[in-house]
């Protein structure tokens, strides 16, 4: 495939272009020190060169709060809201937040398809981009690189004064057409490496966390974590949720709203009653983890973790899910030596 | 519902923010009236009545006339509901309930002490049966409103058990220890939709700690946030104190 | 493709004060269609304004054009459903999960261990063998209680008493004065039963506290584990496999639960 030169004072010109095709979201500076997607209305403000966002893109497709019907109390009916795709180019993406949706895709589409998600979906175009590992980043030990343009329909490969443009897909290639841009010939750099590595690949882990269910790590790791749900909130391959009835003051209308849940929080598994079936927290983080390169790994052959770093970068006690497998890891190896 | 149920307020020791923070219902002010009656409210009105069927309370319990008030307003409410921190656990006041009660009598009073008894403050649920609670410092408008909005169709309410976190997160928020603040969200009881964190503020805890807080965790957060041990207890106590230093709640 | 969370506006046609804390309500679909469930499933029974939230189906499926679900009042939504009366309206989700797979079951001895409110969803199993009699062989059924005064479906027990074809046990762990059966805890009577171990299957559905000592006594009578089925309790918020809050392990109770083969159960820690 052709590859094309995006100039670095050429990318506002590059998303104008874009923006006349479909609407646009884009990473964005958010706070002091913090990204997020969001619509672009202004594409100088586009941070192309980014960490991580707060939230990845399942935002858009399985929004923080959504309303699942509304109901009239007078009447004790329901309607059902419109669900519309989302049908837009999400530009700037890093190839590990791309994973993340095919992760969710799966999710949503196995067993019982769920409508609000998928139509959600439909029609949403990937422009990805190559990221720097930061020190949180780990995609590369769950087999995603900084240049991986696996399910995009563009990919930006940074090259040395801006971005080295290809198409890989009908649809991305009709997103260029039109904007004129030089070939490119020259090789793509190599992306830098990253900082932090789990050591063994997925094929072996399901083996380590087939004996790490009594490993200590956990009630270690629970002395520092105070169990507030954040690593759930931020993690791109979370999807687990609550559903809550609101009702106006008027007391006559009201929805049944989604919102995400986190399996991190005491109240998570309890049930009417008040028994807690996850009560400790070190089981809460067993689960969460095992729920990452386990449970979903066993039936997909995939590890459920992207590498994003988000629950590392965002824990305020910053618990390193990589610290924990490896410890397990190696927990593992050392009772697999035979012994001299 | 036939009979609008009658409603009192009432406040104890606090500063009454409370109370104001329900005037400041602009919108939703006169559809909550229209649900109920309201038959006693010493900041709004003169009259005081025999019986009603939900007394919302603010203010902490911290004299022994409070005492005796607060089991006449028990023994004539059907629900009782405490409003805001001090109500519920105790508030700043029960920062006093870790230093000598005679010294706080003198710092507070000076010569006049003799005249102003004073007990430790308790929240309402060390004295009387407490039904429903809604927290935060002022209470949190948005939980009063789902509350309230429970009790005129008789139902329970719905009690969060998770941290303020949660609800910030929801909303995107850049974390407040990315700003280089500390935040006291990760164990604190969410139903705010975490308000103070959404502008820019950390949380200070008001709303009260969640079920089986880490509270060493959050020490060791705090700490590493560069806090000294003293100062993170501190921090924690603000609200908390008879939560952590085991004042009966 | 099918909306995984509107529910369909049945009627409530019956209500019946089962003990101090349980109602039985009977529920009716629109155009009194069947439910068609499997004994063991539950469905979502849903309160605009106030939830929703998972319920065992306590009637056989073979009692046609209703379905019955016992509830015990523990919680904010149980606590309005109780108020409420006959010709009212909840929505209803389902049927979801794995109930008991009754075909297994088809000649051989079935035996029930009930504790509490466990009784519940078993009764639906119950009822089934009961009306196709002749395809099971015997029908044990052991009942424990707290007290004579929490003692479900007490016209049935009775109906059970008397039947020579079900040999039904009651204990309580503390019964008042008038009380004149056996006394103690679930467990006490099974040491004393007649089974044919390999043709019988066994069911145990009570509270997770009574699981374990059901399975040590079930394993010292000699009991083989496949012969062995549960229905566990978890919160099944969406009831579809999606919310992630039932779920045990790597199994999702709302889909390959709430009715568990022992066996099956082994793989799973955090179950009992």
């Amino acid at each position: 495939m052709t590859r094309f030169l995006l100039t670095e004072d050429k990318v506002i010109t590059f998303i104008e272009h874009l923006q006349k095709q479909k609407n646009v979201f884009a990473p964005h500076k958010r706070g002091t020190n913090s990204f997020a997607f969001e619509q672009v209305s202004d594409p100088a403000s586009v941070m192309l060169d980014y960490t991580r966002t707060l939230h990845s893109v399942k935002k858009y497709f399985m929004p923080p709060r959504e309303q699942l019907l509304s109901f009239s109390l007078t009447d004790n009916s329901f309607a059902e809201p419109t669900v519309d795709p989302v049908d837009a180019i999400f530009l700037g993406v890093h190839s590990y937040d791309l994973q993340a949706v095919f992760k969710l895709d799966h999710n949503f589409s196995e067993g019982n398809p769920e409508k609000n998600y998928l139509k959600r979906r439909e029609g949403a175009l990937f422009v990805g981009v190559t990221f720097a590992p930061d020190q949180w980043h780990f995609s590369g030990s769950v087999g995603i690189n900084p240049n991986d343009a696996d399910g995009f329909d563009v990919f930006l490969f940074a090259v040395e004064n801006g971005y080295a443009v290809e198409a890989f897909t009908p649809a991305g290639e009709s997103l260029l057409s039109g904007f004129e841009m030089s070939e490119f010939n020259s090789d793509i750099p190599a992306a830098a490496d990253f900082n932090q590595h789990i050591y063994v690949p997925q094929g072996k882990l399901s083996e380590v966390f087939d004996n790490a269910w009594d490993n200590e790590v956990w009630e270690e790791t629970s002395k520092e974590c105070v169990g507030c749900g954040t690593c759930n909130m931020v993690c791109p391959t979370c999807y687990c949720f609550n559903v809550e009835d609101g009702v106006d003051v008027t007391a006559t209308v009201g929805q049944r709203e989604r919102h995400w849940d986190a399996c991190m929080t005491r109240d998570f598994s309890e049930v009417a009653g008040g028994e807690v079936f996850r009560e400790e927290l070190a089981a809460r983080q067993r689960h969460r983890v095992y729920r990452k390169f386990k449970y979903i790994s066993d039936k997909t052959g995939q590890p459920w973790c992207v590498g994003c770093g988000r629950c590392t970068a965002s824990c305020s006690a910053k618990i390193s899910i990589v610290n924990i497998v490896n410890k397990l890891v190696q927990d593992h190896e050392q009772a697999t030596v035979a012994p001299v | 519902m036939a009979n609008k149920p009658r409603v009192a307020i009432f406040d104890f020791t606090g500063c009454e923010g409370c109370e104001l923070n329900k005037l400041n219902f602009e919108n939703e002010l006169l559809d909550i009236l229209a649900h109920v009656d309201i038959v006693e409210w010493r900041e709004a009105m003169d009259d005081r009545v025999d019986e009603y069927d939900i007394a919302f309370v603010e203010g902490s319990l911290s004299t022994p006339d409070c005492i005796e008030r607060i089991h006449e307003v028990r023994r004539k409410c059907k629900v009782l509901v405490s409003l805001g921190s001090c109500a519920t656990l105790g508030g700043i006041n029960a920062m006093k309930n870790i230093q000598p009660i005679e010294e706080v009598r003198e710092e507070g009073y000076g010569e006049d002490k003799y005249l102003f008894p004073t007990l430790p403050a308790l929240p309402l649920s060390a004295v009387v049966k407490v039904d429903y609670e809604v927290r935060g410092c002022p209470m949190t408008q948005i939980e009063f409103l789902k509350l309230f909005t429970a009790l005129v169709r008789g139902q329970e309410p719905v009690k969060p058990d998770y941290a303020v976190c949660v609800e910030c997160k929801l909303k995107e928020n850049e974390c407040v220890y990315e700003k280089g603040m500390i935040c006291l969200g990760p164990v604190t009881v969410a139903g705010c939709d975490a308000h103070c964190p959404s502008f820019g503020q950390y949380c200070t805890g008001c709303r009260g700690l969640v079920t089986d807080a880490n509270i060493a965790g959050m020490e060791e957060i705090l700490v590493k946030h560069g806090l000294s041990v003293d100062e993170a207890r501190k921090r924690l106590q603000l609200y908390n104190v008879n939560q952590l230093e085991g004042v009966q709640r | 493709m099918k909306d995984l969370y509107f529910p369909v506006m049945a009627e409530i046609t019956g209500v019946k004060q089962l003990s101090p804390m349980e109602k039985l309500f009977e529920i009716t679909l629109p155009g009194g269609v069947d439910l068609e469930h499997d004994p063991g499933q539950f469905v979502e029974l849903s309160l605009f304004g106030v939830g929703e939230a998972p319920f065992s189906v306590s009637s056989s499926p073979t009692r046609k054009g209703t379905f019955e679900l016992g509830i015990r009042n523990v919680g904010m939504l149980t606590d309005v459903l109780h108020r409420m009366e006959a010709g009212e309206k909840v929505g209803i989700r389902g049927p979801f999960g794995s109930g008991f797979n009754v075909d297994d079951f088809k000649g051989k001895d079935v035996m029930i261990v009930a504790g509490g409110i466990g009784l519940v969803p078993v009764r639906s199993l119950i009822n089934y063998v009961l009306d196709n009699r002749d395809d099971f062989g015997r029908l044990i059924i052991l009942y424990g209680s707290k007290t004579d005064k929490d003692l479900l479906f007490t016209d049935e027990l009775q109906q059970w008493t008397d039947d020579p074809k079900v040999e039904y046990h009651v204990t309580v762990d503390s019964g008042s004065d008038d009380w004149t059966g056996n006394t103690g805890v679930i467990t006490t009577m099974i040491p004393g039963l007649d089974l044919d171990l390999e043709n019988t299957k066994c069911v145990i559905v009570g509270p997770p506290i009574m699981y374990r000592f059901v399975l040590l006594s079930l394993n010292s009578k000699g009991m083989p584990e496949e012969n062995i089925y549960m229905s566990l309790e978890r919160r099944m918020k969406c009831g579809v496999g999606k919310c992630g809050h039932c779920q045990i392990n790597s199994s999702y109770v709302c889909q390959d639960g709430p009715v568990y083969h022992y066996p099956d159960l082994a793989d799973l820690q955090e179950a009992l």
